[in-house]
């Protein structure tokens, strides 16, 4: 060991850094795909079920889901958290609701954010509705919708 | 080994480079719902459902299984994963049979995938290290010296890796699932082509490829109610070993020997050469078929390149066929190739093989290995109860 001291440890950096591809499939596909067009689509199922976002196989029964329908733009808050300070990298750069929207036309909830403003104006079972970010800048993902305004303001 | 347990309904993808059409779900659900046919069983008649894959790191979805229950009509059921790095296909078929043989379940599906396109799963394997040199040498870089060491101690000439790539391509041809269908394929294209780990040259390493196996395991009486032939398990068992220890015998390593003792002690099988009719054994590297040939007692240590050599192995002519459908050097779903193997050779006992089909099959070795030759998955089946 001899004079070797404990301050020479030699430490480097380790950054993994590893691409992924995903290939969706039919049912997300089509979903990711109506974003892109301003359509919102859910999958039905046994019961009546209709789940957004759609999912391959039903999860109660594992059947095929069976065909797509548009549900929303509009819908019900179920439940929702406020956010007062944002951080950087969240959907919007003011205070907003985590929200979870049941659309019209749908029986499960779709997690996203509402931009109401002020948490005094947020309640489970206000109407919200989606609004998309212009056509231009739509490519097929979930923050192609930028946030769900209350109904009556919109 | 308890109660006795049969393969009565296998079902694959078409395995390829790049399944862009599916999701991972949509894949493993391909395969499943052929099993499900090939047994004439509704998803209502399966008890458990046991999958399996190598590292969740391949495709960075972490403990797919969670996702996976609905597309395999598994909610509400008993659903295990397993995990063995590339011998896992094997090990997931084992694990289910126990499930039948511990007299725990009627009917078991078990289900094995790998969606190499979503990812690249060959530099997956070797990350740079810090105060390492980048290696990135891949699986084929990690076997190489291995296969050096293997021709250096037996004396095999460098042509023998050839004839296995092309007598398992040519075979491929006959297997419509299959991913690589190379109609040209020739003694010289193999030699001609790059080198790209010494020895391994290009068209003696397994594609990258995209694709699900699946099997419907049964006991007795869910077996003897089912339309199609069933093949028995006669023996069937798992080894594995740590990737270094001193002494270590990389070239014909200690777990696959126990391993393949341990299956044929259940089968009363002293003779394999003479009493398996054909194997499904996981070559990867053109050179594992010699090297396993020995490991698995079909030829004495330093003579397996003889048997490969003297056309031993081939569909066309052998006394010992190995690798009928092609093999992994034509298809590499990684998790899905060692339940192929297994797999595989249910069709040959069952005779319904189609083109690849070796007559008469009464016995059949099915193999599996992974990680640096370090886990080990067998089992062989028959056309009669053990």
């Amino acid at each position: 060991m001899g004079d070797t001291g404990a301050e020479e440890v030699l430490r480097a950096p380790h950054a993994l850094d590893y691409t992924y591809t995903r290939s969706v499939g039919p049912v997300i596909g089509a979903f990711l795909t109506g974003l892109r067009q301003g359509r919102i689509l859910g999958a039905t199922g046994a019961g009546g079920v209709v789940t957004v976002p759609p999912t391959e196989y039903d999860p109660q029964t594992g059947e095929r889901s069976g065909e797509l329908v548009e549900v929303g733009p509009a819908g019900v808050v179920s439940t929702w958290a406020w956010t007062d300070h944002p951080s950087a990298d969240q959907p919007l750069d003011r205070p907003f609701a985590w929200a979870l929207v049941t659309l019209d036309g749908a029986t499960t909830g779709l997690l996203h954010v509402v931009d109401a403003g002020s948490s005094d104006a947020m309640s489970s079972g206000m109407r919200v509705r989606a609004k998309f970010v212009p056509e231009a800048d739509r490519r097929g993902h979930l923050r192609d919708i930028e946030c769900f305004v209350p109904e009556a303001s919109s | 080994m308890g109660e006795r347990c049969a393969v009565i309904g296998v079902g694959q993808t078409k395995h390829a480079a790049k399944r862009e059409d599916v999701s991972i779900a949509g894949l493993v659900r391909e395969a499943a719902e052929r099993a499900l046919e090939d047994a004439e069983l509704s998803w209502a008649d399966i008890d458990a459902v046991v999958i399996g894959k190598a590292p969740d790191m391949f495709e960075g979805v972490m403990m797919p299984e969670l996702y996976l229950a609905p597309a395999l009509g598994a909610v509400g059921k008993p659903m295990v994963r397993v995990h063995t790095a590339g011998s896992v296909g094997g090990s997931t078929a084992i694990v289910a049979a126990h499930l039948v043989t511990s007299g725990l379940h009627r009917r078991v599906l078990t289900v094995a995938f790998e969606k190499q396109s979503d990812s690249d799963a060959m530099w997956a394997l070797s990350v740079p290290q810090p105060f390492s040199a980048p290696l990135l040498a891949g699986a084929g870089g990690y076997f190489a010296p291995i296969i050096r060491a293997y021709m250096r101690r037996s004396g095999a000439p460098d042509h023998i890796g050839i004839l296995v790539a092309v007598k398992d391509r040519k075979q491929a041809l006959k297997n419509p699932y299959a991913h690589l269908h190379m109609e040209d394929i020739s003694f010289e294209t193999v030699r001609d082509s790059i080198m790209l780990w010494d020895p391994i040259r290009y068209l003696e390493t397994c594609p990258s490829s995209d694709g699900a196996a699946a099997m419907v395991l049964a006991d007795e009486t869910a077996a003897a109610a089912s339309p199609r032939p069933p093949a028995w398990v006669h023996g069937m068992a798992m080894r594995s070993e740590p990737t270094m220890f001193a002494g270590r015998d990389q070239v014909n390593p200690k777990a696959g020997r126990d391993c393949a003792a341990d299956v044929y002690a259940q089968a009363g099988i002293t003779d394999p050469r003479g009493e398996i009719d054909v194997a499904e054994v996981y070559v990867p590297f053109s050179w594992y078929e010699p090297m396993w040939l020995e490991n698995l007692g079909f030829a004495p240590e330093g003579e397996g390149w003889k048997l490969t050599d003297s056309g031993a192995t081939a569909l066309d002519g052998g006394d010992i066929p190995w690798n009928c459908s092609g093999g992994v050097l034509s298809s590499n779903p990684i998790g899905a190739s060692g339940m192929l193997r297994f797999l595989e050779v249910a069709m040959q006992v069952r005779g319904q093989a189609g083109e690849h089909q070796v007559d008469g099959v009464r016995r059949a070795l099915g193999h599996a290995y992974g990680g640096g030759s370090q886990f080990f998955s067998m089992w062989v089946l028959g056309d009669d109860k053990p």
